[in-house]
């Protein structure tokens, strides 16, 4: 076979992946489904639109970045560290979901989805958007412009997003230090 | 609606053509809290009374456990090999020419398929396709044939592993050159699907019985002459037809004869195609295993029973041998457009092409736009005539034309829903709406949420604005004098079940501040926005739900201990109908399910067979099949049509209530020491659960569990079945029930289940899966004539809408919108909500954002995905501010309705009456772009 491939390691949920032999061109949603079986980050568009594959990628510093991964390779990622939708919740030794995070947890409590198919992305977009946050508060009446900012580009089929953004304003709010005084 | 399928075979023998068929909701192995079939639900889900805290679902789809069918792979299949092949169909982006071949030299030697599969192997291998008058003549287009539509299939490539696959679809994704065309031939698609007409003309008073009506006399129906139907000539004295045409031209000389004491419109709209873009794509997994004979699914389907039977249809005519179809079904979404899609049956193909191997088949986003069923574009010609002295609708004409594609799917049906639902809220002393729906080179349009009914209502509304306007009188007080009432007449002669509240929600709409207030907020915006028009715009609208041929199946059993386990047809297409029916049982048994199982098609207790023509039979036919006492009309439908809360929860409550009646209240009687005279009127209707007791008037409450342990010591009633049939109507029976004596029911089969005490000869009677089937004494199936009844049920939503028109840019901003509904009592609030607010955003979609040319430049041809197909973002929808206001049930017995789709519709005439508003122009057509409010503006 004349795919040319290279070797890729990564940090994937906290835990070191690799070295795997991955085609040069093999996108990071379809290594992340075909070859660690993680199949949360969803395929919508596959050009970059609708934010259903996004996952986090964390900076050595400490910042976090959304990524979408059905338009970036996965050597891209070779070296570095991504969180999934797996690897949000806490889970036991058995792999089951012992805490959800805020996020998820206001989410689910909102009945913000319904068939769910964006709600990773979504997950995604949330988290990184209250960890910039954390870093850098936002004055209360410019809470809902930037919530737009952080989500509008995710898409929902379902739900017409107002429990989503009624979601995150609730958890932004409830969280301390989200909010300037 | 009629279903051409036939599940005759499939039921009768439990078998299609020899080969046995098993369908189950998938049973998710990933890690996670998981929900799956037969396991507890999570913890907490239960607010501690009975109602969810969160779906039951909410856990494994907010953390990314594989729940949707796309998720899954081979490896995560028990019982299945690990290796997993992949498959992509190469579809021809022309439909005008000859084809002849497809050269993949541009995959050189390494890419090329480790299987190619072209029609000539598909017919040496005898694999055709099933019901072509409803899925289209082949799976793949023969060399030397001119395809029927755009994006039709012409070769299925399999491969063994995915870098491969991957590789090769990039590269030839876009590639015109891998198609040999020969001579141009123009378009080649099939017949056009048919054309229907309704004709009403109300008797001496709206009470009095029809002078011609659809349900009285007869649907009209023609044949065509290129794109015209060819009407049967009228005669008063002709057939029902034909009288039916003779009704017709009498409104029409009304039409022709109207003096200046009536206002005569005349308007033509149009309504564009779009894409459901539900986000889940249509996939398959499908494991032909040659060594056990098997064929192994896993597909998203909103239909699987029919996926199933196709399949072994399909196998039993080829050359693959199969001894069994198995099928699983995760969760899915499809808007309508997963049910009765042809997809399926091209995962089943690939699997056969296998080699032993499962081969996944999932469409890419541009690869579902040119394959995925679309919303029917509709042409709409209308006249309405109102008398100006009382605003009241003299008679009302609808000539409606809309393209169905190149495969049939449901497109006639969504015609004539179309066509019974362009009355929308009004009471029409006389009408007449055609249809005539026509086949054409685009790609396929089908059963899509609205089904034909957001088209036709969408003008309606659009229209009935612009008559109030021309009258010079307030647009709701014009529809407040010819709101649709109980009581009255549809279009088709039939009179809706159950209280119509439209007038309630005009009421409460003329006195909304976005209503009243609508010219100062004009003059106040405007001074404030310069370069901007505000508007404010209304309209109401009410959408059947159901099909008139809903069969569900429920069982409901209690344990010793207590435990409740539901099995159900329902599946989950996102709705959140898992949620809910546990629900609706609950509230009835003083306990939510423990255990649930969905997508059940194993049902031993339940030994029926079904002719499932219950859209097409006769009288006389039903009612000779009738008398074999275990014969149903259809034996269960698929997820469609917003069936779940009033159809499918029908199931739930019947077998719920019958619980109730015939084991927990007699043991919970018999705890009491109480006999029924003595409770009176106390009865088990009144039996309820308080802080998880259950409870009856001052009654000392009893535990659940204690409860059902005694219905299982005196050998009471402890599981129950039904089945239940509705034709616009609940079919209803009498049955023997041991102890009860002979009962009516909403049902139409009854089995029940005793418990351990119960005496040897009831025992006896389990026999059907341990239960008692008790044949019915007598049935009453609502009459066949109610076929033509078009609806029964209604459900009504209005929608204010408050819009921005940007002088400069043209582009419509939704400041707000405030709804109007009548859900019926809720089962989950927060679901409801959720679906007024989907449904109002995939409404501004249609209405502002998405389009889709039909032909050449449109999605047949490969190149369509949301990077130019504009879905409403959170932006477009006015999140922050929105609200919606339901009317409270009249009684404790009102039923919820279907709400899923109505939702959708009355947002899209709502904008561009307000854009109307904003600017003072009218467009009657969708979608209201900015470069069509530019070039009217200017």
């Amino acid at each position: 076979m004349s795919i040319a491939t290279r070797a890729l390691s990564l940090t994937v949920n906290g835990k070191a992946v690799g070295p795997v032999q991955v085609p040069e061109t093999t996108m990071m949603i379809d290594f992340l489904h075909e070859y660690l079986n993680l199949t949360g980050s969803r395929l919508g568009c596959g050009i970059g639109v609708c934010h259903a594959c996004t996952v986090i990628l964390d900076h050595p510093d400490g910042r976090s970045e959304e990524w979408r991964t059905c338009i970036t390779g996965a050597h891209f990622f070779a070296g570095k560290s991504v969180r999934t939708i797996e690897g949000h919740a806490q889970r036991d030794a058995q792999g089951e979901v012992a805490k959800l995070t805020p996020v998820q947890q206001a989410f689910i409590e909102n009945f913000a989805f319904q068939c769910g198919y964006c709600t990773p992305g979504f997950v995604t977009g949330a988290t990184v958007l209250l960890e910039q946050l954390a870093r850098n508060p936002v004055a209360r009446e410019d809470l809902e412009r930037v919530i737009h900012a952080a989500l509008d580009r995710h898409i929902c089929r379902c739900t017409g997003y107002v429990r989503y953004y009624e979601a995150v304003r609730n958890v932004v709010l409830a969280t301390p230090g989200l909010v300037k005084a | 609606m009629s279903n051409p399928i036939s599940r005759r075979d499939f039921f009768k023998t439990g078998v299609v053509a020899g080969i046995t068929i098993h369908v189950s909701l998938f049973a998710t192995p990933a890690p996670g809290t998981l929900v799956s079939n037969g396991e507890p639900p999570p913890a907490d889900w239960l607010d501690g009374k009975d109602a969810p805290r969160f779906r039951v679902d909410a856990i494994q789809k907010v953390t990314g456990a594989k729940t949707f069918t796309r998720d899954f792979r081979a490896r995560d299949l028990e019982g299945w090999p690990r290796e997993q092949s992949h498959a992509f169909l190469i579809r021809v982006p022309r439909a005008d020419r000859i084809f002849e071949g497809v050269d993949l030299s541009t995959l050189g030697d390494d890419l090329l398929p480790d299987r190619l599969v072209l029609a000539e192997d598909l017919q040496r291998d005898g694999i055709s396709m099933p019901h072509t008058e409803f899925y289209g003549e082949w799976f793949l287009v023969p060399k030397g044939k001119t395809p029927h539509l755009l994006g039709e299939p012409v070769a299925l490539l399999v491969y063994k592993d995915f870098a491969r696959f991957d590789a090769a679809k990039r590269r030839i994704q876009f590639d015109e050159g891998i198609f040999r065309f020969g001579a141009v031939t123009g378009p080649n698609p099939p017949p056009n699907y048919g054309a229907a007409r309704y004709v009403r003309i109300e008797g001496a008073s709206p009470d009095a019985p029809d002078e011609n009506s659809p349900i009285r006399d007869s649907i009209i129906f023609a044949g065509f002459k290129g794109e015209q139907p060819q009407w049967p000539a009228p005669s008063r004295t002709g057939d029902a037809m034909a009288r039916g045409m003779a009704a017709a031209m009498r409104i029409e000389q009304e039409f022709a004869a109207a003096g200046d004491d009536a206002l005569l419109m005349r308007r033509s709209y149009t309504s564009q195609s779009i894409d459901a873009s539900a986000m889940e794509t249509e996939n398959g997994n499908v494991w032909y295993d040659p060594a056990t004979q098997s064929m192994n699914m896993m597909i998203a389907t909103q239909s699987p029973y029919e996926v199933a039977e196709r399949a072994a249809e399909m196998l039993a005519k080829s050359k693959f041998v199969a001894k069994k179809v198995a099928l699983k079904c995760g969760h899915t979404v499809g808007y309508g457009t997963k049910d009765h899609a042809v997809f399926p049956l091209y995962a089943v193909v690939a699997g056969l092409y296998g080699e032993g191997r499962p081969v996944r088949l999932a469409m890419d986003r541009f690869e579902q736009f040119q394959m995925g069923l679309k919303r029917h574009a509709f042409w709409m010609k209308y006249a309405l005539l109102v008398d100006r002295k009382t605003h009241r609708f003299r008679a009302m004409q609808g000539e409606f034309k809309c393209d169905g594609g190149g495969r049939a799917n449901y497109s006639m049906t969504v015609g004539m829903v179309g066509a019974t639902a362009a009355q929308s809220i009004y009471y029409l002393p006389r009408s007449d709406f055609s249809v005539a729906t026509l086949a054409s080179r685009a790609v396929e349009a089908g059963s899509m949420r609205g089904f034909g009914t957001l088209q036709t209502m969408s003008a309606t509304e659009m229209l009935v604005d612009e008559a109030a306007q021309s009258l010079g009188i307030d647009a709701i007080d014009l529809r407040l004098k010819n709101v649709f009432r109980t009581g009255m007449k549809n279009t088709q002669g039939a009179v809706p079940i159950g209280a119509l509240r439209n007038d309630e929600i005009l009421e409460r709409a003329k006195v909304h501040p976005l209503w009243t207030e609508r010219a100062a907020r004009k003059v106040k915006y405007e001074l404030a926005n310069p370069g901007k028009r505000y508007g404010v715009g209304f309209a109401h609208v009410q959408k059947d739900y159901g099909t008139g041929g809903e069969a569900a199946i429920a069982t409901l059993e209690v344990d010793r201990e207590g435990r409740v386990t539901l099995r159900h047809v329902a599946t989950e297409i996102g709705t959140g109908t898992t949620t809910s029916q546990p629900i609706i049982a609950g509230r009835i048994l003083g306990r939510v399910p423990d255990r649930t199982f969905y997508g059940v098609v194993d049902w031993p207790e339940m030994p029926l067979t079904a002719s499932e023509q219950q859209f097409t039979m006769s009288q006389a036919m039903e009612d000779r099949l009738k008398q074999n006492p275990r014969w149903t009309p259809s034996f269960t439908s698929p997820m469609s049509a917003s069936n779940s809360a009033f159809f499918l929860g029908h199931a739930t409550r019947e077998s719920a209530h019958a619980l109730v009646r015939f084991g927990l209240w007699p043991a919970a009687l018999r705890l009491w020491g109480l006999n029924p005279a003595s409770v009176a009127p106390l009865g088990p209707r009144d039996l309820h659960a308080v802080d998880g007791k259950l409870v009856a008037g001052s009654l000392e409450p009893l535990s659940f569990a204690r409860v059902a342990a005694t219905a299982h010591e005196l050998g009471l009633v402890t599981g129950v079945s039904v089945h239940t049939f509705n034709r616009w109507e609940w079919a209803e029976a009498e049955f023997d029930v041991p102890d009860a004596g002979r009962l009516r029911l909403p049902v139409d089969a009854l089995a029940l289940r005793y418990g351990a005490g119960a005496s040897a000869s009831r025992k006896s009677k389990m026999k059907e899966g341990g239960y008692h089937f008790i044949d019915r004494a007598a049935v009453f199936y609502p009459p066949t004539q109610f076929n033509n009844a078009g609806t029964r049920y209604y459900a009504p939503m209005a929608t204010l809408v408050e819009v921005a028109v940007n002088l400069g840019t043209g582009k419509v901003d939704v400041l707000s919108h405030h709804s109007i509904l009548d859900p019926g009592p809720p089962i989950v609030a927060q679901l409801i909500s959720g679906q007024v607010q989907g449904g109002i955003a995939m409404g501004i979609g249609h209405a502002l954002h998405e389009y889709l040319p039909l032909y050449e430049d449109g999605p047949g041809n490969g190149t369509w995905n949301w990077n130019r197909y504009q879905l409403p973002r959170a932006s477009d929808v006015a999140v922050w501010n929105q609200s919606a206001e339901s009317l409270e049930p009249k009684s404790p017995a009102d039923l919820p309705k279907g709400m899923a789709e109505v939702t959708v519709i009355a947002v899209i005439p709502a904008i561009a009456n307000a854009v109307h508003h904003a600017i003072g122009v009218r467009f009657y057509d969708f979608p209201i772009t900015p470069d069509k409010i530019k070039a009217a503006l200017s």
